[in-house]
């Protein structure tokens, strides 16, 4: 079975360590602009949201892309091929969470290819916020996400430690 | 070149509004690695003993060191130096948050900004593009808003924006600079400088590398580093204080120690800690946790206050020693009053520490009749008394009538007043005690003695023996000092051990490290940066630890020497006689006051200076490759010859 990243935006801290580790392993450098996570940060209000490709099931820039240059790789992640990218964008145009971008030093079209299969973000952030699951378990893992949340609220209530 | 740099130092001309960028010279990295130590080389080259710390011609430096901006933890931190306005020595302030590494990004591992432009500027970098522009839409604005409006005017919230409030801009000698809406360089009067260039904010966005010198190695040294912070003993004390509270865990810690300056710093415990600590920011405020770049300890969150008087109120922290100035030092135990304090602070561009050791002496003259309504604009400054308080932040923060006096700081402020008010100053070299009581913990009274930028918790506080880490002690000094070290009571081997500390966060700041890392929980020690420098930089000669040592007490000297230019001598390493005169009244160090003398004899011993004089020996000096420095020195007469 696939596996895709499930992100939790209430766990996320706003580090960027996520950032770091996935400019390193694809370029053995720190950069966050060519990370293909980012964190949306809310500095004020400490609200942080990490956007990356969610590898749809029916992905939008892979129907898009003239070139067909987009195509579903054996770990389920959707890669591009530059052999056939002539690099027009309209993947980025028509992805609707803005999964793709443009890496500023290669000027290339980049996004999160899973690493390979064990992706480097889900080893290394410090609130567990990502995750790396089959894809039929994304809702199942939500919930108990949801219970955990819940149980939590329980706790409190009866007066048990919080 | 060496890795881990950007490579370039961007030097700034306000009065010409001028940019020019200069490759980073091998020999600064060799010599004296990053952050306080460029630092450190810079102003003792480019700053004289003329120099006024508000005049065009005193330098203000924005520093990264090499490690900031990987994913090294925690590194999310960046640092400035100048002469300070407040105390007129060596000013040094870091802060932590994104800007730092956003720096690097660019491609500057430092900016030395230089002049006074005719009207109000701003500096924008985005990689090569640097410009100075026109600051006169947000000159006046508070920190936040400075933010919100330059966010709109640039386009993109990705820039990372430090400014100044009006506190800098109306030059008060204990403001800050405020990084990211909250994250403060507050200490020194660091702000005032910004204001005296009429430099209102800086706008970073990068989108370089940072390579390193070997990778797969470093990245190894950073996963182990990761495990150090988070899973092994100190790593998780670091989760469950630091991680679950953030710095206001220290509030009870402390003052179950008696340490925790209450009153002024007249007593070490307080009967309300319980109020104003953790818990209760935790269990009621605390909104989200907000950690520098990359960090895995993650202390820094966000406290929001629904209901009530204060509601709406938003800040960063506060953090322990905001709590401690504004809170136990001015007996006030209303939690939701020092948030809101804290965040008043921000907004204004005010250091909270100096604030609320400005305030606290205000008090305790008020108390003795030494100040009366009519000298405060008609305000009963009463211990506790928030509304006052809060009157008090706003006039300083503007200059207006008692605030203009208030603004000087405590010590300048007593000096203008007189009438015996100077007794209540816990000052040292002009900058107002941090949250540390010397008479509980001797060792800090040392490290806020010999500190280079006055009272100061950041150059050399040691914890090792603070909070009983005996094991520690033993491994990084031998078993036959371990007691006498580890027992916080004792004067025994301070001398030796602070001066140790002093090095090693010279090197801390540098890289730049956190301290929480380093001073508490103390994970790491000279051995694990020789593993890590080589790795990040490829300088080899980092690979020794007497290398590093050697460069550690290059900068530690230097800096020391900026003072001796200044003026300073041994008579002014001292402490307020609150704490050497005063037995502590309350607590475990009850009795207790804080005998300095063997421990700065000590010290000096250790330092290779003169301690009859306080001024350096031309051999150390030499024999750390400062010998312009002597020269310099000799030239005043600010430098010993051994004797025979």
């Amino acid at each position: 079975m696939r596996r895709t990243l499930l992100i939790d935006a209430e766990k996320c801290t706003g580090c960027r360590l996520c950032e770091l580790v996935c400019s390193f392993q694809h370029y053995k450098v720190f950069n966050p602009r060519r990370s293909r996570i980012t964190v949306i940060r809310d500095e004020e209000k400490g609200v942080f949201i990490p956007m990356t490709c969610l590898q749809c099931e029916d992905p939008p820039c892979m129907k898009t892309c003239p070139t067909h240059a987009i195509y579903r790789d054996e770990n389920g992640a959707i890669r591009i091929d530059y052999e056939k990218c002539i690099g027009c964008k309209l993947c980025i145009m028509y992805c609707p969470f803005g999964g793709i971008s443009i890496d500023p030093v290669t000027m290339k079209v980049i996004k999160c290819d899973l690493c390979g299969g064990d992706p480097e973000c889900v080893k290394y952030c410090p609130k567990g916020a990502i995750q790396y699951v089959r894809v039929d378990e994304v809702g199942v893992k939500k919930r108990i996400e949801g219970a955990k949340k819940i149980h939590e609220r329980i706790k409190v209530i009866m007066g048990g430690e919080s | 070149m060496y890795k881990g740099y950007a490579g370039r130092i961007l030097r700034v001309d306000l009065t010409s509004r001028s940019v020019k960028v200069e490759p980073l010279p091998d020999g600064l990295a060799l010599n004296y690695l990053g952050g306080t130590g460029f630092a450190s080389r810079i102003l003792w080259d480019e700053v004289n003993a003329d120099t006024d710390p508000l005049s065009p011609e005193n330098v203000l430096i924005i520093a990264t060191g090499p490690v900031n901006g990987t994913a090294f933890p925690p590194s999310g931190r960046y640092m400035m130096a100048s002469k300070s306005p407040l105390t007129g020595i060596w000013s040094e302030s870091h802060v932590g948050g994104h800007l730092g590494p956003e720096l690097k990004y660019a491609g500057y591992d430092m900016i030395v900004v230089k002049g006074r432009s005719s009207e109000p500027v701003y500096l924008m970098i985005d990689d090569d593009r640097v410009e100075v522009r026109d600051a006169k839409n947000i000159w006046g604005k508070d920190t936040r808003e400075t933010v919100k409006t330059l966010w709109d005017e640039l386009g993109d919230r990705s820039f990372k924006i430090a400014c100044i409030g009006p506190a800098g801009e109306n030059l008060v000698k204990i403001s800050s600079v405020i990084s990211e809406m909250g994250r403060a360089a507050a200490r020194t009067g660091i702000g005032a400088v910004w204001g005296s260039k009429r430099l209102k904010a800086i706008t970073v966005r990068g989108s370089r590398d940072i390579e390193v010198a070997d990778p797969d190695g470093f990245m190894q040294l950073v996963k182990e580093s990761i495990r150090m912070c988070t899973e092994e003993f100190f790593g998780k004390a670091a989760q469950d204080t630091l991680g679950k509270y953030g710095t206001p865990c220290l509030v009870e810690m402390l003052n179950s120690i008696g340490r925790l300056p209450t009153k002024n710093h007249w007593t070490g415990v307080f009967d309300k800690a319980s109020l104003i600590g953790g818990e209760a920011i935790r269990s009621r405020y605390r909104f989200a946790q907000a950690p520098c770049m990359a960090c895995v300890i993650q202390c820094g969150y966000i406290s929001y206050i629904r209901h009530g008087k204060y509601a709406g109120t938003i800040t960063k922290g506060p953090e322990y020693e905001s709590i401690f100035a504004l809170g136990s030092n001015c007996l006030v135990s209303d939690i939701e009053a020092i948030i809101h304090m804290n965040m008043l602070c921000n907004l204004y561009g005010l250091d909270t520490i100096s604030t609320g050791k400005t305030l606290s002496w205000a008090m305790e003259c008020y108390e003795h009749g030494l100040l009366t309504k009519d000298d405060l604009d008609g305000i009963e400054l009463r211990w506790g008394d928030v509304e006052a308080m809060i009157k008090l932040i706003e006039k300083i923060a503007r200059r207006d009538g008692v605030g203009d006096i208030l603004a000087e700081g405590a010590k300048r402020a007593s000096e203008k007043i007189g009438r015996g008010t100077e007794k209540y100053v816990i000052h040292v070299k002009g900058m107002e005690v941090s949250g540390q009581d010397p008479r509980a913990h001797k060792s800090a009274g040392l490290s806020l003695a010999i500190a280079v930028r006055g009272a100061d918790h950041l150059r050399a506080l040691s914890s090792i023996e603070e909070l009983g880490f005996t094991q520690i002690v033993a491994d990084r000094y031998g078993e036959d000092k371990a007691d006498a070290l580890s027992d916080r009571l004792s004067e025994e081997y301070k001398g030796f051990l602070i001066k140790d500390i002093e090095d090693l966060y010279a090197i801390t700041d540098s890289l730049i490290v956190c301290k929480y890392g380093t001073m508490w929980p103390p994970i790491y020690y000279f051995d694990h940066f020789a593993k890590l420098i080589p790795l990040l930089t490829g300088m080899k000669e980092y690979g020794d630890v007497s290398y590093v040592r050697l460069v550690a007490e290059r900068i530690s000297n230097l800096r020391r020497c900026f003072n001796v230019r200044e003026g300073i001598t041994r008579r002014d390493e001292n402490l307020p006689k609150r704490f050497t005169e005063e037995p502590m009244p309350h607590g475990p160090a009850k009795g207790h006051v804080c005998n300095l003398e063997p421990m700065l004899r000590e010290y000096y011993q250790y330092r290779r200076w003169d301690y009859e004089t306080g001024l350096p020996y031309r051999e150390t000096l030499e024999e750390l490759g400062l010998k312009d420095v002597a020269d310099e020195l000799e030239a005043m007469g600010r430098v010993k010859r051994r004797e025979g």
